[in-house]
């Protein structure tokens, strides 16, 4: 069976090649990612801004002389959509693809995408697995959860003063990895984890774990886990009495989170990139993203629009669509982005990431 | 410490209690439709989500229309997520389910899990595919109003039965009792209050009206409730329309409870309610109120007490523990009370 579906994506793929050879030229570049689901919204973002970036190349004239032509698919946020999104994309014939968004997508789907060649550039997994296996075509344009785990931790222990935290976490690849990454920093401070624990990621009712948080003793809690439940968790933690900080890595940082918690929410702690919704070089990058898509640009947005100018960059400067090329080009120099200049180690990830606190400020994210 | 330890427990009968009477009123619908049709339902947990934005939509239109007050508009909202829900289950029983009413036992089933997915991918489609917050404005007041009882000192009563016992007691009972602050919220107290007082309609209608004679005597012998005059396909619609309107009711409830609400919130619920039906005995009422405290104590005891992780597990281990022990559920063989 294997060998036969084998013969059949090759020869599915050279048909599609052989399809493309005889309209005009294009230049295909995957756009993988989640866009329903729970993590449709924010998984969306990223994809918008990679699209923004392949009109604006395409605006002026293509690379290498081609269009660029975005194929967008949806993985849905699970692994195994994710292998068949990727395979669809490899039969499709593109040259690159940036996604995907969640890091338990990203895993399965980048070993589809090592074994045909082709370079994949993630805009948000930060899992350490991504780039951990020796994948030369892999790249990440976002830090990694040991990163930001460790900036929580090491916040919560010098800036917040608190010894004692609580856990939580979504179960995921990416919600457990970050969790334990803090566990690990915070305990190696002398803090103490008093509870670490997990729920599905589709349960919205917190209030057993808020009791056992409480009899924990701990002084803040740190969620492993993205917005659509750190919003209630959150919300439900203030209503039982718990007064203590609430941190949270890069997947509560939407704009849907301030929606469900409110303008006054205090004391919550979110790590992100740096901010450039105050730069002035990312001005005219937010204008016409409102204007193409007509909503504001959140924080994802610029990771795809980032990732996807690199690529094209890449691929100007590598005068080919050979993956390896392309990889070598990727490694070679710093890329200037919107979120500052990026530039790739051996293992593919970003040599100096830039996690900072994020805060809610005035019914909006702010530095603090 | 202990009578901190204590005081929790407490708080957590209070939430697994709430949490349960939500999952007992989605299950009735299940029961209901079993009883009365002998099939499962699995498009229900649809029909409660459908409630949820039903009422989160009625809020808005309200709100557009000048009405402000909690008291005014929530009661309002409710019903309108009943009305809206119940034309759903009416609905999905006239498309869905009656022309499959003689076919297999696998027709319908199949049936209902195709409208399952059609109402889902509907509401995601045509409503959002992200999460609503349900307002604030009202959900907060509720969730955020929350009394304190506590410091309750129990040492005299310990007391009291230190002596009486042998002194090997004395230290299992080393520390004093006293109970520490407990929370309850106005919205826990609203959940309770909705929940028994729909039930005890449920009942009175059941036991004690002659709609609720038909109702049995449709569940006990179709056919011979015809011949007697019954209108049986009226019934049969009544009784999706009731399991829908306390299914949507439930949903209101859960929205507030939880502050947001998504296309797919009906799948888990109605998971649980579904195994909360069977626990108790499916097709017997008392048995899926029964069924579903059960479980949701037994969540919330088992994420308090060993992990959230093990939350569902337990949910399903007690299931299958039951259905060995006693294979028609706890209140199971008592047929002639099903509906």
């Amino acid at each position: 069976m294997k060998p036969f579906r084998q013969i059949l994506t090759v020869a599915f793929a050279a048909g599609a090649l052989l399809g493309c050879q005889k309209k005009e030229e294009t230049l295909k570049i995957g756009l993988a990612g989640v866009q329903t689901g729970p993590d449709g919204e924010i998984g969306t973002a990223p994809i918008r801004g990679s699209q923004l970036a392949i009109d604006e190349w395409n605006a002026k004239g293509g690379v290498l002389g081609m269009k660029i032509e975005a194929v967008t698919r949806d993985d849905e946020g699970k692994a195994n959509q994710a292998v068949a999104v990727a395979q669809e994309l490899v039969a499709a014939g593109v040259k690159a693809v940036v996604g995907h968004f969640n890091s338990g997508c990203s895993l399965p789907a980048s070993e589809v995408y090592h074994q045909a060649g082709i370079v994949q550039i993630t805009p948000a997994s930060t899992n350490p697995q991504v780039t951990e296996r020796g994948f030369k075509q892999t790249f990440r344009m976002c830090g990694r959860d040991d990163q930001q785990g460790d900036v929580s931790a090491k916040f919560a222990f010098d800036s917040l003063k608190v010894t004692q935290v609580a856990v939580i976490h979504n179960k995921t690849a990416y919600g457990q990895g970050i969790g334990e990454v803090f566990r690990k920093t915070f305990e190696a401070k002398t803090g103490k984890v008093t509870l670490f624990d997990g729920l599905a990621s589709e349960e919205m009712d917190f209030r057993a774990t808020i009791s056992a948080i409480q009899k924990s003793g701990a002084q803040a809690v740190y969620w492993g886990g993205m917005y659509n439940q750190g919003g209630p968790f959150y919300n439900q933690l203030r209503q039982a009495g718990f007064k203590g900080a609430f941190l949270g890595g890069d997947g509560i940082y939407d704009n849907e989170l301030i929606k469900t918690v409110g303008a006054k929410a205090d004391s919550l702690f979110i790590t992100f990139g740096p901010d450039f919704f105050h730069s002035e070089v990312a001005k005219p990058f937010l204008a016409a993203f409102k204007k193409k898509f007509n909503q504001e640009a959140s924080g994802y947005t610029i990771y795809g629009y980032d990732a996807a100018n690199t690529l094209l960059q890449a691929i100007q400067k590598a005068q080919s669509t050979d993956a390896d090329r392309i990889s070598e080009a990727l490694r070679s120099q710093s890329w200037k982005g919107l979120m500052g200049d990026a530039e790739f180690d051996q293992k593919g990830d970003l040599k100096k990431a830039n996690f900072v606190i994020w805060t809610i400020r005035a019914g909006a994210f702010a530095v603090r | 410490m202990r009578a901190l330890l204590f005081a929790l427990m407490l708080e957590i009968l209070v939430n697994g209690l709430a949490r349960g009477a939500i999952y007992a009123l989605i299950a009735l619908g299940y029961t209901m439709v079993y009883g009365i049709l002998g099939m499962i339902n699995f498009a229900h947990g649809e029909i409660f989500m459908l409630g949820m934005f039903g009422a989160v939509y009625a809020l808005g239109a309200l709100g557009s229309a000048g009405l402000m007050a909690v008291g005014i508009t929530l009661p309002l909202a409710i019903v309108a997520a009943m009305v809206f829900s119940a034309g759903f289950g009416i609905l999905n029983e006239r498309i869905a389910y009656r022309k499959l009413r003689g076919a297999h036992l696998l027709a319908p089933l199949t049936s209902a899990i195709g409208m399952s997915i059609v109402l889902q991918n509907f509401v995601m489609l045509s409503v959002t595919k992200g999460k609503v917050d349900f307002p604030r404005a009202i959900a907060a007041p509720l969730a955020d109003t929350t009394w304190t009882f506590g410091s309750w000192d129990l040492s005299s009563i310990q007391a009291t039965i230190l002596s009486v016992l042998p002194d090997v007691w004395a230290r299992w009972m080393a520390s004093k009792w006293v109970v520490q602050s407990v929370h309850l919220s106005a919205l826990q107290l609203l959940i309770f209050a909705i929940t028994l007082g729909l039930m005890g309609l449920l009942f009175w209608l059941i036991q004690r009206t002659r709609l609720g004679i038909a109702l049995r005597a449709v569940a006990q012998d179709r056919t011979m409730a015809s011949l007697c005059g019954m209108k049986v396909d009226g019934l049969i619609t009544l009784t999706f329309a009731l399991g829908s309107a306390l299914a949507a009711s439930a949903g209101v409830m859960v929205s507030m409870y939880q502050g947001v609400l998504r296309f797919d919130a009906g799948y888990m619920m109605g998971l649980k309610a579904f195994t909360a039906a069977v626990l108790g005995g499916i097709g017997n009422i008392p048995g899926a109120v029964i069924g579903g405290l059960l479980i949701g104590l037994a969540e919330d005891l088992t994420s308090f007490t060993i992990a959230s992780e093990w939350k569902q597990s337990t949910a399903f281990a007690i299931l299958i523990l039951v259905l060995w022990l006693r294979p028609r559920g706890l209140l199971g063989e008592r047929v002639a009370d099903k509906v």
